[in-house]
């Protein structure tokens, strides 16, 4: 998911503050930290860029905000999940001022909170994911065998979580898990998780993204990660999850999903092509002129590419506050929107 | 058959009348040994007998320390969920029981000492009068937080609530009630409901939340060490001031057993919401709830019911029931959902034949066969999870899955006290298992020796499965339950 | 029922008739018109009659008792007390042997016998099945046309009783008694075999085997297939030839169809349980047991979950089987399916009949677990032989069924059940024992039969290409 992302970009020009750039900030705060996720890189880059603004007024702040965040978004090719700590940012401004009357002193305040403890997000962002895998793992029971795909964190921190449940590292649980052809950029995705997992005794089989129906036949559960959990309570996840659910369900498997509740989303797609983003995964052509195209960015771009995963395919998210069915999402995000 | 046995066998009636004289302490171990084996069982009575029992332990309580009220309701709940922990009915009570107690100290920290109330508060919403009368919504709290069970450390989120932190709950106080339905309007906008998104930005004065790590929730678990729960419990007292909260606690626990008592008759209220003229209606097994439903729409409807024998645990409850309305006193034969209580009083079970509606009787295995034919499944429950699945006399997953083939709607009755903040892990745990001579008696087949005789007792039935759940509150759809769930639970008191 | 009454009407016979003047009795002409020859038939019918019922008035009381049918006690005990009405009964019911319509109630006889006053009768069939339920079930052989094969009047009892249950095993059983029947069978002057076996011999039994329990698909698939030869008979063969070429026909019939068609399907399907498969059935299947002993013979490593159900309990019959023959066996009741469909890996289920839109039609419950099998994703598979294919197409379990006496569901007495006794007198109380249901054919997996292994879909394809059996 997010590492990718850290790939250098052209040095994006913004007019959020004079000296600031929030684009670079943004890239540079995930390249720093692979543990960092892009929803919570972007309240980080928000933070600095509000502590390198004179801004004084509310609606200066805000005006600021807006464009900052509207640089972070045109910078990345798919800003949903980055949109997902923007909106959450925006929102937490906004409601707390409404709260607080809007007074210059509150605003001082709630400024002064959000500067101040920039790294306790964080801290609390890798928190909420330690939350989730100590109660999630609760999911991975004795005997039982779980399909996963791509290089979520928390996913991994999940199974790796449950793997040191089991007495004596004798974990006796199996994990298939779902890579990138070696030949593909992604390739390593998952990889430090699969490797984790097995010095922890856990049997891992490694299989491509077609072998996904081959083994849903042996697995009990799915459980994958998500970049952004939408409104309706589905979930925006790299390509192929959506493959994944749509299998889990025709054979009757449970299919869970992990994700840290700041990253949900208040967008709601209808279906694969109204994300919002511009997706080349199909393209179709008449001639075969391009194959002599690098393809690496060919297969970067399968390798960042997003599906849409209904809500119907989904038996529950597993977030930091508990499990929510599909139609919790709803009202969380109905929640700070009012 | 011996018709009031009462005095004489050990259960509920036995319990609760012994429960006045005897010393608490006796009680609990009384009740305990009724759990274990299994003289009472099934939701119903397992509410009824832990709501009374607990009772007894709050008036019986002295002092006005709040949290050792709690501590001792807390641990009384432990040894009570320890030795049955499948009758989740008893869990869910000293939840509620649990909740109250917070409720009633919150209450009273803003009725006395406003000043300890933060900022952000907004009076009104914690108008104590707000209270409403109807006994069937009163001991519902405030939503905390979605989903079933939460680990986190109790410390961080009581500081929450309790108002610490400021940001949080401003914006919670601007929460809109209207979303969620006119039972809950006594929700109360404080909670930390927000937390679940905007937590990231909290203040940190918060307890250190780092992951304490706090078991797993599956109901069969064993009771936790409670360290960390002394802090928030402290928290708790120092706000409680020395108020006696005791009458208050009292008095909502009284509203409990009220909502006990009125549930079945509040859930067939809504029967002529459901149950159209000539409809063909299938149900399963013996329960006072469904039969009692059935009855109230008979009285106005005629209509023809399909009733499945559930062999073999609970077929001669099932033909009690068709033949007198209701189950025979003293069998205890199985998995029944709802026992009768003590008074055998009632005319107010009679068969439905009598009423006029036709029953046909049918085999757990023509199920299928007729359900093509079948407009309504109603099902009742032992116990109903978070996830909106549920755990009901076995034989009632082939009847859903068979309705859900057919597009047949299922419709679940279930009052909100079998309404578990569990999520369910592994339903295997869920599931208890029963005398496997029911199934091939001892006594005639030769084989007996080299097979091995399986008897569930439940069935696991998931959400996907169920179209309606008909409470004391009305009616929800399965996806609505985690609200419901967090209407009448603090998430601080899921772990016992 | 009021069928009583106007039964007794034109008869005209006064309650004492003895045995002897049974003839008599029968002798006179039902209400139906006949033909010459169906005149001549039914003397042909009386003579045998009189024949069987000498031979087996001694011992067939006797004879019948054993096989203990829930019914049987309160017959004998509604008979022997009073010998002299006992025998009335059976004289009256023999009157209206007619071949076809017949449906006084055994039962309604009875109360009426024993009870002067017969309770104003209250309705007991459940509406939605009312056209399933034809005449009751005859548990005796006393009321039986005098010409009905001895061998086929056993056969009727113990298909009642079900102690001959299990489509394969019937239709064995019926084309066995058949062989006598043929073998005792003698051409009456004026006729010939082709032309009168049929019609006048064979169709009699049938219909006796029919008011035991209603036939199943494969035996009305044999039955058409040997009248079909018996038409087809050159009239110039010699009488016993034609016999003789005839019980050679069922023989092989029996061998090829049956027998050597299990033997086949047996092995195809034993080749797909595999080592540490949990094989999941459902009551029981000949076939099916057939498959799981090959299988086991062969050394593979397996277990088996056998689920059962009410009233028959046929699956403790084959999981005692099983047991005998050292295989792992667990038993569940059908209320348990989901929890024995969980640990499962393949489902094997036998068929009563594969209809012609491929749906199965098995005993009741199948459906059930072939809909949580698939709800898992675990193959469901069915064994059967091409004989039990049929045309006839079903979309739901209640056009078609047999319903069964209803007292069979509390059959297995236990303490508490006593209340439920009474539902005959409480009104509005129905209890509905239907024998099989309707499995859609998106259930199932894999049809193994002797022509090899099918997707249900290709039910009619195999008809087709049978022919007409």
């Amino acid at each position: 998911m997010a590492p990718s992302a850290t790939t250098e970009g052209p040095p994006s020009t913004t007019n959020g503050s004079s000296d600031f750039n929030v684009v670079s900030t943004y890239k540079s705060l995930l390249a720093s930290d692979p543990e960092l996720t892009m929803p919570v890189a972007a309240i980080e880059a928000l933070v600095e860029t509000l502590a390198h603004s004179h801004a004084t007024t509310i609606s200066e702040t805000l005006a600021l905000l807006t464009t900052a965040t509207n640089a972070l978004k045109s910078a990345i090719s798919n800003p949903i999940s980055l949109s997902a700590g923007t909106d959450l940012f925006t929102r937490y401004l906004v409601s707390s001022l409404r709260n607080t009357g809007g007074s210059d002193t509150d605003f001082q305040a709630v400024r002064t909170h959000l500067l101040s403890n920039g790294r306790l997000f964080v801290q609390r962002a890798k928190e909420s994911r330690e939350k989730i895998a100590s109660f999630g793992r609760h999911f991975v029971r004795d005997g039982c065998t779980v399909l996963t795909n791509g290089g979520s964190r928390v996913v991994g921190a999940l199974l790796r979580s449950a793997a040191d449940a089991s007495p004596s590292g004798n974990a006796r649980f199996r994990v298939v898990y779902v890579v990138h052809a070696p030949s593909s950029p992604g390739a390593n995705e998952g990889m430090e998780t699969v490797r984790a997992l097995r010095e922890k005794g856990v049997a891992v089989a490694t299989v491509s993204e077609a072998a996904v129906g081959y083994s849903m036949g042996m697995v009990d559960m799915v459980i994958v990660g998500a970049e952004g959990v939408v409104e309706n309570g589905g979930i925006i996840s790299r390509l192929g999850t959506y493959q994944m659910g749509m299998l889990a369900k025709s054979m009757g498997r449970p299919f869970y999903v992990v994700a840290e509740s700041h990253k949900f989303v208040r967008m709601y797609p209808l279906g694969q092509y109204d994300l919002g983003i511009e997706q080349k995964v199909v393209d179709f052509k008449t001639s075969e002129d391009d194959v002599a195209e690098p393809k690496g960015e060919k297969l970067e771009e399968s390798a960042t590419a997003v599906d849409f995963t209904p809500p119907n395919l989904i038996s529950g998210i597993i977030t930091e506050s508990g499990v929510l069915t599909p139609s919790a999402v709803s009202e969380e995000l109905i929640k700070i929107w009012f | 058959m011996p018709s009031s046995t009462a005095s004489i066998t050990p259960g509920l009636p036995s319990f609760l009348r012994t429960l006045k004289t005897s010393p608490v302490e006796s009680s609990i171990e009384q009740f305990i040994s009724l759990l274990k084996r299994r003289q009472i069982r099934n939701s119903r009575p397992c509410a009824l007998a832990t709501t009374q029992l607990l009772l007894r332990v709050v008036a019986d309580f002295k002092g006005r320390d709040v949290a050792k009220l709690m501590a001792r309701i807390r641990h009384v709940g432990q040894r009570l969920t320890a030795a049955q922990p499948r009758e989740m009915a008893v869990g869910n009570i000293v939840r509620r029981v649990l909740g109250l107690v917070r409720e009633v100290v919150e209450d009273d920290n803003e009725g006395d000492t406003p000043a300890m109330s933060e900022a952000g508060q907004s009076p009104p919403s914690n108008d104590v009068h707000q209270r409403p009368g109807l006994t069937s919504s009163i001991s519902t709290f405030s939503p905390l937080k979605h989903g079933a069970t939460q680990p986190t450390s109790p410390g961080e989120h009581h500081a929450q609530s309790l108002g610490e932190s400021t940001f949080t709950h401003d914006d919670s106080s601007v929460h809109r009630p209207p979303l969620i339905g006119s039972h809950t309007s006594y929700a109360q906008p404080n909670a930390p409901i927000v937390t679940s998104l905007f937590g990231l930005f909290s203040h940190p004065s918060a307890p250190s939340p780092t992951s304490t790590p706090t078991g797993h929730s599956s109901p069969s678990m064993k009771p936790l060490t409670h360290t960390n729960l002394a802090m928030s419990e402290l928290t708790l007292n120092d706000k409680a001031g020395t108020k006696d909260i005791k009458a208050d606690v009292i008095e909502g626990i009284r509203e409990i057993l009220d909502e006990l008592d009125q549930c079945t008759e509040q859930i067939a209220g809504y029967a002529l919401e459901h149950i159209h003229a000539d409809e063909i209606v299938l149900v399963h097994g013996s329960s006072t709830t469904v039969q009692k439903f059935l009855l109230t729409a008979a009285r106005k409807r005629k209509f023809t019911v399909v009733h499945v024998e559930s062999y073999p645990n609970d077929h001669l409850d099932t033909y009690s029931t068709v033949m007198n309305g209701r189950k025979k006193p003293g069998t205890s034969s199985g998995s029944a959902i709802d026992d009768e209580e003590e008074s055998v009083d009632d005319m107010r079970f009679k068969p439905l034949t009598s009423a006029g509606i036709s029953v046909i009787l049918i085999p757990d295995a023509a199920v299928f066969a007729i359900m093509s034919r079948v407009n309504k499944v109603i099902l009742a429950t032992h116990t109903v999870l978070a996830n909106g699945g549920l755990i009901a006399s076995v034989g009632a997953r082939n009847i859903a899955q068979a309705a859900r083939a057919h597009q047949t709607p299922v419709v679940v009755l279930s009052g909100v006290y079998k309404l578990s903040p569990l999520y369910p892990f592994d339903t295997e745990e869920l599931v208890e298992y029963g005398d496997s001579s029911r199934v091939l008696p001892y006594e005639d087949g030769k084989g007996v020796d080299g097979m091995e005789v399986v008897n569930p007792i439940n069935d696991y039935v998931e959400a996907g499965l169920v179209d309606l759940y008909i409470t004391n509150l009305g009616g929800h759809a399965p996806s609505y339950l985690y609200r419901i769930v967090a209407d009448h639970y603090h998430v601080e008191d899921v772990n016992l | 029922m009021s069928t009583e009454s106007a039964n007794s009407v034109p008869n005209g016979t006064p309650n004492t008739a003895a045995e002897p003047n049974q003839t008599n009795g029968t002798a006179q002409p039902p209400e139906k018109k006949l033909t010459g020859a169906e005149l001549k038939k039914q003397k042909q019918a009386e003579k045998q009659a009189r024949r069987a019922q000498a031979k087996e008035s001694p011992g067939a009381q006797a004879s019948q008792k054993p096989p203990s049918t829930p019914s049987k006690p309160q017959q004998s005990s509604s008979k022997s007390p009073k010998s002299q009405q006992g025998k009335n009964a059976p004289e009256k019911q023999q009157q209206q042997q007619s071949p076809k319509a017949q449906q006084q109630g055994a039962k309604v006889r009875r109360s009426s016998e024993t009870a002067m006053a017969p309770k104003p009768a209250l309705v007991k069939r459940v509406g939605l099945f009312g056209h399933l339920y034809g005449q009751p079930r005859r548990h005796n052989t006393v009321n039986a046309g005098k010409d009905i094969h001895p061998a086929v009047l056993a056969l009727g009892l113990q298909m009642s009783s079900y102690e001959i249950c299990g489509s394969n095993a019937r239709c064995v059983a019926m084309l066995l008694a058949f062989k006598s029947v043929i073998h005792s069978y003698t051409t009456p002057p004026g006729t010939s075999l082709a032309r009168h076996l049929t019609s006048h011999h064979l169709s009699p039994q049938i219909d006796y085997l029919k008011s035991c329990r209603p036939i199943s698909i494969s035996m009305g698939n044999a039955i058409r297939w040997l009248k079909d030869l018996i038409i087809k008979i050159d009239p110039d063969v010699p009488e016993s030839e034609a016999k003789q070429s005839l019980i050679a026909a069922i023989d092989s019939f029996i061998r090829e169809r049956i027998t050597a068609a299990d033997t086949l399907i047996s092995q195809t399907a034993s080749s797909k349980i595999r080592d540490g498969d949990v094989i999941l059935t459902f009551a029981k299947s000949s076939i099916v047991l057939q498959t799981l002993l090959e299988a086991h013979a062969n050394g593979t490593k397996f277990r088996v979950i056998v689920v059962d159900s009410k009233p028959l309990f046929e699956g403790r019959k084959l999981a005692e089987e099983l047991v005998e023959h050292g295989l792992d066996v667990q038993y569940n009741l059908i209320s348990a399916a989901a929890h024995a469909v969980k640990e499962a890996s393949k489902v094997f289920v036998g068929a009563h009949a594969m209809m012609g839109n491929g749906r199965l039609y098995s005993r009741v419950g199948t459906a059930i677990i072939a809909m949580l099998a698939h709800d898992r994703d675990i193959p469901v598979i069915v064994c059967c032989e091409s004989v039990k294919f049929t045309e006839r197409v079903a979309l739901d379990s209640i056009v078609g069924n047999e319903v069964a006496p209803a007292e069979e569901l509390l059959a297995r007495g236990e303490e508490g059940e006593g209340q439920i006794k009474r539902w005959q007198e409480t009104p509005n109380l129905q209890l509905l024992n239907v024998m099989y249901d309707v499995t859609p054919a998106e259930y199932i997996k894999m049809v193994v039969t002797e022509y090899g292994s099918l997707p249900p879909s290709s039910v009619p394809a195999v008809l087709r290409n049978l022919g007409t059996i």
